[in-house]
């Protein structure tokens, strides 16, 4: 907890479906992010982490519960506002990278930013400060089904921070990778969330993806069960993670 | 059947989507009714002989070139079927369906719109027939009754053309469902079509696509003897070339050039719709240069009308300008025939002149015509004076020569500086070919040539010499009373020998060219109505193709306003581009039946583009309710509301 609240949820619920299918997938999620973290929420599949995560980031609304973005209430802000609101604070990425194939990589990533305005000339610089800082910047004018997909997730977090959100949301964002392109992206995240440019929440169901995370969430059952924070090396953190993950299986509460 | 539940389910449903499209095609099944019900009726048959004859081959020519656009449309409308057929198809995979059965539902889906289509187009083709039929005679000016009869035939005839053309393109359809693998339904998507361009091609397309359009434009207006023709035939050859070439070859140049201009393109939406732009072009590039073609047609088609009716009115004054027309031996014809006219009319005016007609073996000319005559010119001079005709030629030369030629439709033969003519072993230059009518009538049977009056006393002992008597009464209503009287003063024996002829304002064998008239309007309407509807249903069609698209983009937080700035901006272009590349275009194809039909025509090209403009103004803002509707990108922003 080093710096201001970016977001903050209570008593998140959510639930699905009408009547006899009524599912609830969240039972009441608590939660707060500030400034400088990197958060990777871990959990089964069907666990509801994308459902989270979609509250989070104002795209679904929750059942019951607030969330609060960058000191507003979701709840409260018209469409208008939620829609700037998206724009301005908050990136996202996905695991299928979701780049639009009729452009090229430089114009994927300066899409966002061009679109609200900026003048094109710091566009154009800021697509440049992050190609280099992902190193992508020869592969500027490809188009995505000409690159890997490791280059394309790069390229998708590229996107979502050239607004400068307060908060970079990314679903399963090594998901579709290979263990190389997986290793040099997370080193990318981290690198940015150590530099101050991104406060990072991260889904995942991998282990060695959470392990460069500062801190470590676990969703089971529609709650957050525990929390582990990073100690002293990666790889003591990796197994402190797998551990936990194992021993939630037989629902041995956290260490 | 459940198949059939199942299918009807669907069309309920998509109904409302497909709305627009079924009214297309009932539309055109409308317009082919009701031309195969004016070739089936009689209505023309009042006109005489070789006027309906006429009438009734064009009308089947129109028939046919409105069968080519049904053509097209339908393969549009099915291919907007089909694409939403497919991207629903995962759904059916994983319900269990195998694809005969997605194919069969498809079938059964289409026939049922088809049918409903049809249904929807014979009725309102049989409700609009007799407005059809009198807008149509009343705009060519014709006076005919019309009885509300409808026979079978035009129905079963339009119902067979259409049935044909629709199940062949709904069982390529099915072909084409059951064919496709899995996969290609299940992740539906189109990752691998590339944007990128073979630059040199592109290069080379732009070059030759220029190059090849203006050739055409300079073919199109070029002054021509005899070659003008093949010069006009070669240039819409060449025009049509020059704008495929230039679609698929100078327009996404410009725009992918546009696009690798960062400080342009990361401007407002620009980023977004240029770079979709730029992909649909090279997807669909065709489309548009046809949309192009068929606004090009169409604005030459209201000018060539338009020029027609002013030939047309332009011809029947030519004919008019007498009344009472003799060709006779005797010199004092005038005393005997002047009194019996104005026993029942007056004259309004009248005029003498002397003609020699020569043996057509005499003359060299370009083109060979049956009877040739000469008049001395200043006896042309003095009957224009006396009739009040313009007559501005200084006297000829004794090797020059002038020529009286009478109103033709169009003349091919756009440059008249070279002419020469020979008399006899002696060849004249033609100075001048001029269609006022000092002959009225007789010039259209004659042709006449103007030299100066020493040469015509050099020629008169190769052939005889006339005189021509011409009338015109002021009343043209009591024409009958005098005519019956002066045919029975006109004899043809051998001392006295005279021909006669009547210009009955009424009687016309040209009327035809009314009705292509009417036609040529109606022919224009139709180009732009399939333009604009092709456009709307191709970015129907893209809508649906590029909902995922749209999907992301809402993913990474772009708001509904920008989105839907982006795509009034995109579909803006794909109107624009056809119709900038037509404007020059029809500019030189209307230039060019200006010179042909020598008819100012440049206020029917303003006004034929103004209507363009109204017409694709209008698809234009239907398109982008229906494409922001159908990429999702207005449900998206409402379903955020609740
Ligand atoms: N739109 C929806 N309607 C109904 N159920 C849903 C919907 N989205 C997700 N679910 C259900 O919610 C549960 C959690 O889904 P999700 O958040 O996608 O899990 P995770 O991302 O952890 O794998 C799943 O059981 C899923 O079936
Ligand atoms: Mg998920």
């Amino acid at each position: 907890m080093n710096g201001k609240t970016v977001v903050k949820i209570k008593n998140l619920m959510k639930q699905y479906g009408t009547g006899g299918t009524l599912t609830t997938v969240l039972k009441g999620v608590s939660l707060e992010i500030c400034a400088g973290d990197f958060i990777a929420v871990m959990g089964p599949s069907g666990s509801g982490k994308t459902t989270l995560l979609n509250l989070l980031s104002t795209i679904d609304r929750p059942t019951q519960g607030s969330v609060i973005v960058d000191g507003r209430d979701v709840a409260k802000l018209s469409n208008k506002e939620l829609s700037k609101l998206r724009r301005d604070t908050i990136g996202f990425v996905f695991q299928d990278y979701n780049l639009l194939d009729t452009m090229t990589l430089q114009d994927n990533i300066a899409l966002p930013l061009s679109l609200n305005g900026v003048s094109s000339g710091i566009c154009m610089e800021k697509t440049m400060e992050l190609g280099r800082m992902f190193g992508l910047s020869e592969h500027f004018s490809k188009y995505p089904w000409q690159l890997s997909g490791g280059q394309k997730q790069r390229g998708a977090v590229c996107r979502a921070l050239i607004t400068e959100p307060k908060i970079l949301f990314a679903d399963e964002p090594t998901g579709a990778l290979d263990s190389r392109s997986t290793r040099e992206l997370l080193e990318c995240l981290k690198r940015v969330n150590d530099s101050g440019q991104a406060t990072i929440l991260m889904v995942t169901h991998d282990a060695y993806s959470a392990s460069y995370a500062k801190d470590v969430w676990l969703l089971n059952d529609g709650q957050m069960q525990c929390r582990l924070s990073a100690g002293a090396s990666r790889r003591e953190f990796y197994d402190r993670i797998a551990d936990m993950q194992t021993s939630v299986g037989g629902d041995v509460p956290c260490a | 059947m459940r198949m059939i539940t199942l299918a009807m389910q669907n069309v309920k449903s998509s109904f409302q989507n497909y709305l627009a499209v079924i009214l297309s095609m009932s539309f055109t099944i409308l317009i082919l009714l009701n031309f195969q019900n004016v070739v089936h009726s009689d209505i023309f048959d009042g006109l005489g002989g070789a006027n309906a004859e006429y009438i009734g081959v064009l009308i089947q020519v129109i028939s046919v070139v409105l069968c080519c656009f049904m053509f097209f449309f339908l393969w549009y409308a099915e291919n907007v079927f089909l694409t939403k057929r497919k991207k629903e198809m995962g759904v059916y995979v994983f319900m269990g369906l195998t694809n005969q059965n997605i194919g069969m539902l498809f079938l059964i889906e289409t026939v049922l719109n088809g049918v409903f289509a049809l249904l929807l187009g014979i009725v309102s083709g049989i409700v609009t027939t007799h407005l059809f039929q009198m807008i149509l005679l009343a705009v060519s000016d014709i006076a005919v009754e019309i009885s509300f009869r409808f026979s079978p035939a035009p129905i079963l005839i339009t119902a067979g053309i259409y049935s044909v053309m629709y199940l062949l393109f709904a069982v390529k359809g099915y072909i084409s469902i059951v064919r496709s693998s899995v996969l290609d339904m299940v992740s539906a998507s189109r990752k691998k079509e590339a944007v990128i361009q073979n630059r040199f091609l592109l290069l080379l397309k732009t070059v030759f696509g220029l190059g090849i359009l203006s050739v055409g434009y300079y073919m199109a207006v070029k002054e021509g003897g005899q070659e003008v023709m093949g010069n006009v035939l070669a240039a819409v050859v060449l025009v049509i070339i020059g704008i495929y070439l230039l679609f698929g070859g100078a327009l996404p140049a410009l725009l992918l050039g546009l696009a690798k201009q960062k400080r342009i393109l990361y401007r407002h939406e620009r980023n977004l719709w240029v770079n979709q732009l730029i992909f649909q072009m090279k997807k669909n590039y065709r489309t548009y240069a046809m949309t192009c073609v068929l606004l090009l047609c169409s604005v030459t088609a209201l000018a060539t009308g338009f020029a027609m009716k002013s030939r047309y009115a332009g011809m029947v004054h030519f004919r008019n300008t007498y009344t009472f027309q003799f060709l006779s031996n005797q010199k004092e014809l005038d005393r005997v025939v002047r009194p019996l006219i104005e026993q029942d009319n007056s004259i309004a005016y009248a005029s003498e002149i002397s003609v020699l007609t020569l043996d057509a073996s005499l003359f060299e000319t370009r083109f060979t015509y049956g009877n040739y005559a000469l008049l001395p010119w200043s006896q042309v001079k003095a009957l224009a004076e006396g009739v009040g005709l313009e007559f501005d030629f200084a006297p000829p030369e004794d090797d020059e020569i002038l020529k009286a030629s009478h109103m033709y439709m169009l003349s091919l033969i756009t440059d008249h500086s070279a002419e020469r003519v020979v008399i006899d072993g002696k060849t004249y230059r033609q100075t001048a070919d001029t269609n006022v009518p000092y002959l009225g009538y007789f010039q259209e049977l004659m042709s006449f040539y103007i030299v100066n009056d020493a040469e015509y006393e050099r020629l008169l002992p190769y052939g005889q010499e006339w005189h021509a008597y011409n009338y015109r009464i002021a009343d043209l209503e009591q024409l009958a009373a005098s005519a019956d009287k002066l045919k029975a003063a006109v004899s043809h024996t051998k001392e006295n020998d005279t021909a006669m002829a009547v210009v009955d304002p009424e009687s016309s064998d040209i009327a035809w060219i009314k009705v292509l008239y009417t036609i040529c309007i109606f022919m224009f309407l139709v180009f732009v109505l399939a333009g604009g509807s092709i456009v709307f249903m191709k970015l129907y069609n893209d809508a649906l193709e590029e909902k995922e698209r749209y999907q992301i983009l809402r993913k990474i937080g772009v708001s509904e306003k920008t989105l839907k700035k982006s795509i009034v901006c995109e579909l803006f272009m794909m109107y624009a581009m056809p119709f900038s590349v037509m404007l020059p275009s029809a500019y030189f194809s209307v230039h060019a039946l200006e010179k042909m039909m020598d008819t100012n025509l440049m206020p029917i090209y303003a006004g034929s583009v103004g209507v363009i403009l109204a017409i694709l103004l209008l698809f234009y803002w239907r398109s982008v309710s229906a494409y922001v509707k159908h990429t999702g990108v207005e449900e998206a922003g409402r379903s955020f509301c609740k």
